[in-house]
């Protein structure tokens, strides 16, 4: 991996772009946690465009609705601690994105494809989900959790571990 | 990696012997966990905020400790009777002794295990005169029978010096109802009807805030309720668990079929009108403050055979109030062939229009006001309704324009109540406080005759066919 230089200034603003994506995933997945009998069949139900029977065939088959939801409660949080804390920073963020990517493709907004649910705002292909996914791109390749973070301890042990 | 890493490293290969990390690694590295520290603080507040927001809607929780307990027995355990039973057993301070029902075999069964998995080692009669005179510790009686044996069974409790909780309708026949205003009077027991929006918290809510103290919709002028259920098919009886011939004779069924859908048999119930309507009439009484002096009718069985649907399955009746306010229409259809938009009451007004139901499910709740009336903000301050939603005409095309004719869409409110608790479970609790002297019954005897000579005159008048008239002394005792 190559070692970009980057200044002070740059590595803490890195570190709080994490921090910033950590805790809006770790509410995400706190808030379904907390909301007894949350599912996420009302929003895969709703899915649209060319993906929307696979998402629909997992609302409806309720065992995988099961897995799915155990996943999206207890990964959206584990993946929000781990951005926060700087622990396991790249696979919290490639989970990131990977999450990020499936609830863009229930509803994409591709050109040609027209919803009658209103949205927040005006988006054209790009929304929301699109930019924090782009973002957590950043935060993958940038280690910022080896600046700030406990992936920072756990490197030096790593370090001294292999000496 | 930042500048000041380079420096780390040739620091640190040189002090491989000594600690494991430097400060630096330390610090940097747990520099992030107070932010968990205040997503925590921040979450227990907004958790704290909205219990908050939840204890300022929700009933009151259990009563104090040194609640007298009520021995009860339960006389009826057909389908009401559970519903009326799962209520019960969320009201503290009951202790089940007794259940009477004649299908031993079924409802019966039932009841007694579902009430011993509840630890209430209660006995089961089929006979009710038997669980009377038996039993010697109870103190009240939930009486779920068929309509044509509750005059009969709350006049023998009450005489057995039992406060009574009868279902509605008080009776199928007003001489019944009279007979059982009458018992109760001389007993001084406690009848409660079971007109349970009588005790529902949104009701309530509407009449004492909106009608009685606000007067927000104006003057009242028409009322429009209806009761709309889909097709359903006759109940049927699991072939192992017929009641034989002599018993179904005995206590006045004909047949299995009839024991099962007693409701459309003349002489046994009222048919729809009075098993869905008399509910939703009885409210047109209590929030008009008044009773009808006129009622027309129209009905028929239009769809079902008639020889196992002797009662209307479709009836529309208009009443015609005389109220202190003026005069009132009020119009009521059930049907039992459709159900679109399921039941609901709609009480209209000069300035404003409520729209009220039991369900929640039809998120009922709404009053909207009419642009001419006046604000209504000092209500809203108030916590009478909530905050308005405007519904503008909204152009199509930017060209559209409202055609003078109609009327332009009033601002809709909610009422703000929501109720979680099963339908039942206020007008009980009522009925057990006001054993216990800590409440006054909403729907005494009185109420309830009341309701039963509105309701019961819709049939006579579609008979009839023909305007109805109702004189005053008709709704006392």
């Amino acid at each position: 991996m190559e070692k970009e230089r980057f200044s002070r200034l740059q590595m803490t603003a890195l570190v709080i772009l994490r921090v910033m994506i950590g805790w809006h995933f770790l509410y995400e997945g706190v808030a379904k946690l907390m909301k007894p009998g949350w599912s996420a069949a009302g929003f895969l139900l709703q899915s649209r465009g060319p993906f929307a029977d696979l998402f629909r065939g997992i609302a409806a088959n309720s065992d995988v609705l099961a897995v799915v939801n155990n996943l999206n409660k207890w990964g959206l949080t584990c993946i929000g601690l781990g951005l926060i804390l700087g622990c396991f920073t790249r696979f919290a963020s490639a989970s990131g994105m990977f999450v990020l990517g499936v609830y863009y493709l229930c509803n994409p907004l591709l050109i040609g494809y027209f919803y009658s649910i209103p949205m927040e705002g005006s988006y054209l292909i790009v929304n929301k989900n699109l930019v924090e996914l782009a973002a957590l791109f950043v935060i993958l390749v940038t280690q910022s959790g080896q600046y700030v973070g406990l992936d920072r301890i756990l490197h030096v042990w790593f370090q001294r571990l292999r000496r | 990696m930042a500048e000041d890493d380079k420096k780390d490293q040739q620091a640190s290969s040189g002090k491989e012997a000594g600690t494991l990390m430097n400060r630096r690694d330390l610090l940097q590295g747990l520099a992030t966990v107070p932010v968990l520290g205040l997503f925590g603080y921040a979450l227990n507040k907004q958790i704290g905020y909205e219990k908050a927001q939840q204890e300022a809607v929700a009933s009151p929780a259990a009563p104090a400790a040194g609640l007298s307990e009520i021995n009860v027995a339960l006389l009826g355990t057909g389908a009401q009777g559970e519903v009326l039973l799962s209520s019960m057993l969320k009201i503290p301070g009951l202790r089940f002794r007794a259940v009477c029902d004649i299908w031993a075999e079924y409802n019966q069964k039932r009841t007694v295990n579902l009430l011993s998995k509840y630890k209430f080692d209660v006995k089961g009669y089929e006979d009710y005169q038997e669980m009377l005179s038996q039993e010697k510790n109870l103190d009240a009686v939930v009486i779920a029978t068929p309509d044509f044996w509750h005059a009969q069974h709350a006049i023998d409790c009450l005489k057995a010096g039992l406060h009574v909780y009868c279902e509605k309708e008080m009776s199928n026949t007003v001489e019944g109802a009279r007979r059982m205003v009458l018992a109760a009077r001389e007993t001084g027991k406690l009848l409660q009807i079971g007109h349970q929006r009588r005790s529902h918290p949104r009701y309530i809510h509407c009449y004492e805030k909106i009608i009685k103290d606000a007067r927000m919709l104006g003057r009242m002028v028409t009322v429009n309720g209806q009761w709309n259920r889909a097709v359903k098919p006759d109940l049927g009886a699991p072939q192992r668990y017929v009641i034989p011939e002599d018993r179904l004779k005995k206590y006045g069924f004909k047949s299995m079929a009839q024991f099962r859908n007693w409701r459309w048999y003349k002489g046994l119930g009222g048919g729809p009108i009075v098993d869905l309507g008399s509910h939703q009439i009885d409210i047109y009484n209590w929030f008009l403050e008044s009773q009808p002096q006129f009622v027309v009718a129209s009905g028929g069985t239009d769809y079902y055979d008639p020889a196992t649907h002797e009662w209307y399955d479709t009836v529309m009746a208009v009443y015609e109030y005389e109220t202190k306010a003026g005069r009132v229409r009020a119009y009521y259809q059930t049907q039992t062939t459709n159900g679109s938009q399921g039941y609901f009451e709609n009480f209209m007004g000069d300035q404003g229009t409520l729209i009220i139901s039991e369900s929640e499910a039809a998120a009922r709740g709404v009053i909207y006001r009419d642009v001419s009336a006046p604000a209504w903000d000092q209500w809203i301050q108030k916590g009478y309704v909530s905050t308005p939603r405007v519904l503008g005409p909204k152009p199509e095309g930017g060209e559209a324009s409202l055609d003078v004719r109609e009327s332009v869409s009033p601002d809709e409110h909610r009422i703000p109540i929501t109720f979680r608790d099963p339908y039942h479970k206020p007008h009980l609790e009522n009925f057990f406080n006001a054993i216990r002297g800590t409440a006054k019954l909403n729907c005494p005897a009185e109420v309830g005759y009341e309701t039963a000579v509105t309701v019961l005159k819709v049939n006579e008048a579609v008979d009839a066919n023909k305007r109805l008239s109702f004189t005053k002394d008709e709704f006392s005792v």
